[in-house]
């Protein structure tokens, strides 16, 4: 395969957003709209195209035909890997349901919408498609640029401000912690493509090697929302347009989490080659305690955008610590929890943006069985729920069967305590809600001081009809969660994938020569299957009974009421989540002296 | 030169980095928060081009000096550039919110934006 494809998801959305931005005044809504959806589609098309042709071997395109020479590399490279392929298309498939989810409804900002949401694609894709270390950091500025512009759109009010100033002001800060990581390592080697860098490095590890590892892990830790780099992520999520916070929650996120994946297989393989296993454990605590957080916030939320932020939260941490175990088959299990939890939690959001069109708010009190009427919403909001707690059937469940077995090779235990902690309280707060909502039973709910700040609906007063393209998205992404599981090609395509995503000798050898060698994947998760089944029905019930104790507190012993005490005051909790940008940059700080100082003593 | 001087631009850049690190964190006005960041940016100037410098070094701009000639590292210059156009357009979607904010509010105080916590 030759040709120019490669460069192609990202050129062709940033061709349509020039043209929908230079066109902003005149197209009408309904052009503006199939205008963008079309450019969304042929760029699926390609970035399918680009997977197939990865699947078998992985295509490496030099812009401008700068080839490397010997092994200094001056051109700008993209490595079209399976995973890399596959991350893209995902982008262009959930920007597409974005796009016909909002054809017509959501207020398009004076069509400043569309452009922006194809620029933040084109950033995506190239975000994940780049071997180049700077590049990466172009296309992680200009996604988060686009981000702060899509979460701000709605102005009339100063929720979206203040939701999108500390969304601007924290990840901007983290951009340039990672901006001077990519320098410090440019000074150690004198290079920018990453598979250089990783040559360069070898297995190098002095401190000025660790304090760049570290600046530019923690950069890459805020976009994905890990404690305590977390706190942009409810403010940004509750106030966003509902496509676009499909679009942060699915994908965006755990790009941050891609990148750190992606710059410790290539640079820093060899590095932390001799302890892997302290590495492993200052991961692990941070992906704990993620997912302690997450998981308790998401109870605690009573409005629905909020809720479903912080399960994000939740299951981003749980995502790094899957990661932590490390190994191919880690990086397996990881990739299909990121494509499963991709496709629940832009479900939920999705249904969730036809409550708020339906019902004009996001507060969980103010929803209280006014949704008694709304039976597909409904099913499709318990569906994915039930998603979320991994449960049978969801190919959430296969990531957690890949867990097991990759923490029992190393020895681990306790993972799967962690996922169904997760599964559990995210599940719980899905179904309490779903049971306020839209059955109207039990007591009216509790509240809380951010679900009082009611959303100003997205979409116009007079028009709240619902139509069959408003069911499609989510109706399709519960579809894929569901059927990923019962394709086994898939999941050996993902499992060879992260075999070669995780070799790190082998992606040096692809960069500079061209050729990639097929690699062994790791074995099947087979035999774990029957037990993360039974562990999922487990979380489902429990997480059932959870909701339970909070919707029928009236009804219950004291004592029993552990739902609502969830519910509660948790007055630290809160108050650390206060609303300042200032707050969270001192967080951003005190996290990047905690992970720098575990990892200069720790890993050296 | 005496060694100190080839590190002073690097606790220089960490000097400035933790300078707009602090006017962040204790800021009270939107503004001063949108030119704590620029200031925090700038310490990545400084950082780039100290990397970059080689002592003795002429510009390196080879239409009027000899190929080989020891120059500092166009490289970074060029990546510092890049750097400047990423700070133009934040700072500058940035300042928008704040004047959007001060329409909607009437003040540019980060405790009055907020209405959402915990």
């Amino acid at each position: 395969m030759t040709g120019p494809l490669p460069a192609l998801p990202v050129v062709l959305p940033l061709l349509g957003a020039g043209l929908l931005a230079a066109l902003r005044k005149w197209l009408s809504r309904a052009a503006a709209d199939s205008l963008s959806i079309a450019v969304a589609a042929g760029t699926l098309i390609s970035s399918f195209l680009l997977l197939s042709h990865a699947l078998q071997h992985t295509r490496v395109y030099w812009f401008g035909n700068w080839y490397p020479r010997g092994s200094v590399v001056l051109g700008i490279t993209f490595v079209v890997d399976p995973v890399a392929a596959g991350l893209s298309s995902l982008a262009c498939l959930l920007v597409l349901l974005a796009l016909v989810f909002s054809w017509r409804f959501v207020d398009a900002g004076a069509n400043h919408y569309h452009p922006l949401m194809l620029v933040f694609l084109a950033a995506m894709d190239g975000f994940v498609l780049t071997g180049d270390l700077f590049n990466m950091f172009v296309f992680f500025e200009l996604m988060s640029t686009a981000a702060f512009a899509l979460c701000g759109l709605k102005t009339q009010e100063p929720a979206p401000l203040q939701g999108s100033f500390n969304f601007a002001v924290t990840n901007t800060v983290a951009a340039f912690l990672g901006l001077t990581g990519i320098a410090l390592l440019y000074a150690v080697t004198g290079a920018l493509n990453m598979a250089q860098i990783g040559l360069a490095l070898g297995s190098r590890h002095d401190p000025l090697v660790l304090f760049a590892f570290t600046l530019l892990t923690c950069g890459f830790f805020v976009k994905a929302a890990i404690a305590p780099f977390h706190f942009w992520l409810p403010d940004a999520h509750a106030v966003a347009p509902t496509p676009v916070c499909v679009l942060f929650s699915g994908l965006m996120v755990e790009l941050g989490l891609y990148a750190v994946v992606r710059l410790k297989s290539v640079i820093f393989q060899e590095t932390f080659a001799s302890s892997e296993t302290h590495l492993r454990y200052i991961l692990l605590a941070f992906g704990g305690i993620t997912v302690l957080i997450g998981g308790v916030m998401c109870y605690a939320e009573h409005h629905l955008k909020r809720l479903l932020a912080f399960s994000t939260i939740c299951h981003a941490g749980l995502m790094l610590a899957i990661f932590a175990i490390q190994g191919p088959l880690a990086i397996a299990a990881m990739l299909i929890y990121l494509v499963a939890h991709a496709f629940t939690k832009s479900s939920l959001f999705f249904v969730s943006g036809i409550v708020l069109h339906r019902l004009r708010s996001m507060s969980e009190h103010l929803l209280f069985g006014k949704g008694r009427s709304l039976r597909w919403t409904a099913a499709l909001w318990f569906l994915g729920g039930i998603g979320l707690a991994a449960s049978p059937g969801f190919s959430t469940m296969l990531a957690e069967a890949g867990t097991s077995s990759a923490a029992q090779q190393v020895g681990l235990h306790g993972l799967s305590w962690l996922f169904m902690f997760a599964g559990v309280m995210t599940s719980a707060a899905v179904f309490r809600v779903g049971m306020h909502t839209f059955a109207g039973w039990g007591d009216a709910p509790l509240t809380d001081l951010s679900a009082q700040v009611d959303e100003l609906p997205e979409t116009d007063a007079q028009d709240q009809k619902i139509f069959w393209y408003h069911f499609v998205p989510p109706l399709l992404c519960i579809v894929f969660a569901v059927a990923l599981t019962f394709i086994p090609s898939w999941q050996y395509g993902v499992r060879e994938a992260a075999a070669r995503m995780y070799n790190q000798a082998a992606y040096l050898n692809t960069v500079y020569t061209g050729y990639s060698v097929p690699l062994q994947a790791p074995p099947s998760w087979r035999n774990e299957i029957p037990g993360a089944a039974l562990r999922g029905t487990i979380a489902v019930l429990l997480a059932l009974a959870l909701a339970c104790t909070s919707v029928f507190r009236g009804k219950l012993a004291r004592s029993l009421r552990i739902g609502a005490f969830l519910e509660g005051p948790l007055t630290i909790l809160r108050s650390v989540q206060s609303g300042h940008p200032g707050d969270y940059v001192l967080w951003l700080t005190v996290g990047l002296a905690i992970f720098g100082s575990a990892s200069l003593f720790l890993l050296r | 030169m005496p060694p100190i001087l080839h590190s002073l631009p690097y606790f220089v850049a960490a000097w400035i980095f933790c300078c707009g690190l602090y006017g962040l964190v204790t800021s009270r006005h939107l503004i001063h928060s949108v030119i704590c960041l620029a200031i925090l940016q700038s310490s990545t100037y400084v950082l780039l081009l100290a990397i970059g410098y080689r002592t003795g070094g002429a510009a390196p701009v080879f239409a009027d000096i000899a190929p080989g000639t020891l120059t500092v590292d166009p490289v970074v210059q060029a990546l510092m550039l890049t750097d400047v156009v990423v700070e133009a357009v934040v700072v500058a979607l940035l300042l928008a919110m704040v004047v959007k904010a001060y329409e909607k509010s009437g003040s540019v105080s980060p405790s009055d934006l907020r209405t959402m916590r915990g």
